[in-house]
């Protein structure tokens, strides 16, 4: 009863074979170029929350919506920021007053969150729900009641969990319940794939690996604003155990005693930020190591620019990003070879080491030996390469391919739902879930009876094909800053 | 190349496990080198039945420890032992004692002198007997039930946070747990005397002797079995003069502890999986403090 109820809102969903945009569109064909979705993007991370997670949701959504989707973002409110924004081209998001419990992640119970969703889900006339980032309460959420309301659902996971201690146990108990039924998972690298598939027990098949990107427009090389009477070594990061900053603090007295005219320049903040100025404190190198603090995101790449060579010292990683920002810098990249950085940049373009001291002081020095004697390929060069590498709008294009697929998947009714969690989830996890989703499903039966769905006034499109900015935004094509299109 | 796993023919060239390139495969492509880095079980020991009893113990006799103290104490607040006798018995362990760690460490370099250890000694001793009076009407105050109960808690939080990986040093927090709780029932006992006894038996029986048993554990691996049993058994006898019950209690237990444990311990082996992979947050298998000290 839940699924069938879209019926009376004004604008209903066209089934997929009928797409009223591109009435030639073949049906179930596997270029379905007319047909435009309606997505919702959830997670706790977007922001004014700086990260990762958020760039990524914000320029996913900027290529979706150039490609002629709709898509609309919720989260949680943050601070006195509460209510609907719109951004560039007409992103609108929801900032919904959810209560905020550690870290930028909700507290969750299940339930309460169902009738605001339902609603953003209802007045914006949702198909789709991507879901992202494990760590975000909001996103599982929202899967539970996407599901429960009859909407497709799509999760992007952005990091590599471990397996062993208690907290991981559980937390992959959970991702496994959240996932059992979702349609479709998205991951940043073929190791987060597998790792990703093992915590949740996924057949492999419904996992797509889809690269993060970078914006290349924002870290382009500035080969004057670096000193070639030193070299430099750029490490930016936040100070964490999780980022090798030990690594660093046994990195910098070694090469500094071996290279005179060489220094480092820390961007970052984090607990581990004592243990390089004691080191720095130790060995009198206070000329040649600069601790920066926290850096904006906007003078990361002013920061990258004046450096010859960027460390990265993770223990782990699903995707560095930050090594391609570097790279598109035109630095030398030395990096540890964890996680899924092996998959990211070619071989000339990065030297990998095995985390220790030793090891990524070797790499050091073979990139600084090459340095010296002008081995390199110039960071113009290097940029060229890297342009071309990860593009958001090859991103974009990868999950529109996603979207297209899951749309013609059913969505599982109550009776198959509640068969699949205590089949596939275990007995004691798959039960108490089925429970819960049986009182979400009453939830929303009562949500509907107090505030039926045609009585809830459908928004206005800012984006996608019936949206009135469009129309303005179509006349003059904005000429692409990214000329890399692949 | 997209999310579509429509039959398309496998393409000639091999599927890589890189990013950077456009590859003429799904992005679901499953290859059969997927999962091909998974390793279970690689750090799994292997346990024996009679090597892990051996070890438990050291758990066994820290409990029985515990008992023969509770002992003692009873003995002396119902007043069957007299304080002064009690003393010199205890003077005389701990110059055994202190003999027996100097004969089993001979080849070992001191770490600190006869003179520091003879200080120490003093300091502690006097500071003790000072405040001995004060330490008495400690818990005048306090009732006997809760008196009772927060000694209860305290050595129960000794037993459960005694290092047992590495006994010498003993661990701060199990030291300072049953310290307290001695001196909870210290200040129990009739007169400034016993409770100078008491805080003394304490320190020998949960500072000192885990390091000496720690030290017959290496120099003379023959010794710990039979010092561990002969502790047990002072401490079921013990119990038993003063609680019949109760030493049955203790016994049954110590017996659990060192028969059953194991066998579980053992047994449950099989159900192990460990999951390792490239996934895997690296280990770093340095000493990095060097670079600080």
């Amino acid at each position: 009863m839940g699924h069938r109820k879209r019926g009376h809102t004004h604008a209903p969903k066209p089934p997929p074979s009928l797409d009223t945009h591109s009435s030639n569109s073949l049906r179930l064909s596997d270029h379905e170029q007319g047909l435009k979705h309606r997505i919702c993007m959830v997670s706790d991370f977007f922001y004014p929350n700086m990260g990762g997670v958020e760039s990524h949701i914000y320029q996913l959504s900027q290529c979706l919506i150039e490609k002629g989707h709709k898509v609309v973002i919720a989260t949680h409110a943050y601070g006195d920021r509460r209510g609907i924004r719109y951004l560039i081209n007409g992103l609108k998001v929801y900032y919904l007053p959810l209560q905020v419990m550690y870290n930028q992640s909700t507290a969750t119970t299940c339930f309460h969150s169902l009738p605001l969703l339902r609603c953003v889900f209802v007045r914006e006339r949702i198909s789709i729900v991507h879901a992202h980032s494990s760590f975000s309460a909001m996103a599982h959420d929202a899967l539970f009641h996407a599901k429960t309301m009859g909407l497709n659902t799509v999760f992007t996971d952005h990091s590599l969990f471990g397996f062993a201690d208690l907290s991981s146990v559980l937390t992959n108990k959970l991702l496994t319940v959240s996932l059992c039924d979702t349609n479709h998972i998205v991951c940043v690298s073929y190791t987060s794939k597998e790792n990703t598939v093992l915590r949740a027990a996924l057949d492999p098949e419904i996992v797509s690996v889809i690269p993060n990107a970078v914006d290349p427009t924002d870290f382009t090389p500035d080969p004057c604003r670096r000193d070639n009477n030193k070299i430099t070594i750029v490490v930016i990061s936040r100070l964490v155990y999780r980022k090798g900053i030990d690594l660093l603090s046994g990195i910098i007295p070694e090469l500094c005693a071996k290279h005179p005219d060489l220094c480092f320049l820390i961007g970052g903040e984090g607990p581990k930020r004592i243990i390089l100025e004691e080191v720095r404190e130790k060995y009198q190198l206070h000329d040649r190591v600069r601790l920066l603090g926290a850096l904006d995101h906007k003078d990361v790449r002013d920061v990258l620019v004046q450096g010859h060579i960027f460390l990265n010292t993770s223990l782990t990683e699903a995707f560095c990003m930050a090594i391609v920002e570097g790279a598109s810098c035109g630095l030398q990249v030395v990096s540890t070879r964890v996680g899924g950085i092996p998959e990211v940049l070619p071989d000339e373009l990065v030297t990998l080491c095995e985390p220790s001291v030793h090891s990524i002081c070797d790499g050091l020095e073979t990139v600084i030996a090459r340095i010296r004697t002008g081995n390199v390929a110039s960071p113009a060069n290097i940029h060229r390469k890297v342009r071309t590498l990860y593009t958001w709008r090859n991103v974009a294009e990868r999950t529109e391919k996603v979207y297209n697929r899951v749309c013609r998947e059913p969505v599982l009714p109550l009776s198959a739902r509640l068969h699949r969690l205590r089949s596939h989830c275990g007995a004691v996890a798959g039960s108490i879930f089925s429970f819960v989703a049986v009182i979400n499903f009453i939830f929303l039966l009562f949500l509907q009876w107090l505030r039926p769905d045609h009585l809830i006034d459908v928004a206005i499109d800012s984006s996608g094909p019936q949206s009135r900015m469009g129309q303005h935004l179509s006349k003059k094509k904005s000429k692409a800053p990214n000329p890399a299109v692949s | 190349m997209g999310a579509d796993s429509g039959p398309g023919a496998p393409a000639p060239v091999p599927w890589r496990k890189v990013l950077y390139e456009r590859q003429p495969f799904p992005d679901n492509y499953v290859d059969r080198r997927f999962l091909e880095e998974l390793r279970r079980n690689i750090r799994v020991r292997q346990y024996r039945y009679w090597a892990v009893v051996r070890e438990t113990g050291l758990i066994a006799q820290q409990v029985s420890c515990v008992a023969l103290f509770l002992t003692l104490w009873s003995c002396m607040e119902r007043g069957a032992l007299v304080p002064s006798a009690v003393l010199w018995v205890c003077l005389a362990c701990a110059l055994l004692g202190y003999g027996l760690y100097e004969i089993l460490g001979g080849s070992c370099v001191r770490e600190r002198t006869r003179l520091a250890d003879l200080q120490s000694a003093t300091i502690f001793l006097a500071f003790t007997f000072g405040f001995s009076p004060v330490l008495k009407t400690l818990t005048e105050s306090v009732s006997t039930d809760t008196v009772y109960a927060m000694s209860a808690v305290m050595l129960l939080a000794h037993l459960v946070s005694f290092p047992y990986a590495q006994p010498s040093p003993p661990g701060s927090l199990s030291l300072n747990a049953a310290l307290f709780g001695s001196v909870c029932l210290a200040s129990r006992l009739p007169g400034a005397l016993h409770t100078f006894t008491m805080l003394s038996c304490a320190l020998l029986v949960f500072a000192l002797w885990p390091c000496l048993l720690h030290r017959m554990r290496e120099k003379a691996e023959w010794s710990f079995p039979w010092a561990a049993v002969l502790v047990c058994l002072a401490g079921v006898g013990g119990l038993g003069s003063l609680w019949p019950e109760g030493a049955l209690l203790l016994a049954l237990a110590l017996l659990t502890l060192t028969l059953v444990c194991p066998l579980l311990l053992v047994h449950l082996q099989r159900h192990k999986d460990n999951i390792h992979g490239p996934w895997d947050e690296a280990e770093i298998r340095e000493d990095l403090s060097r670079f600080l000290n």
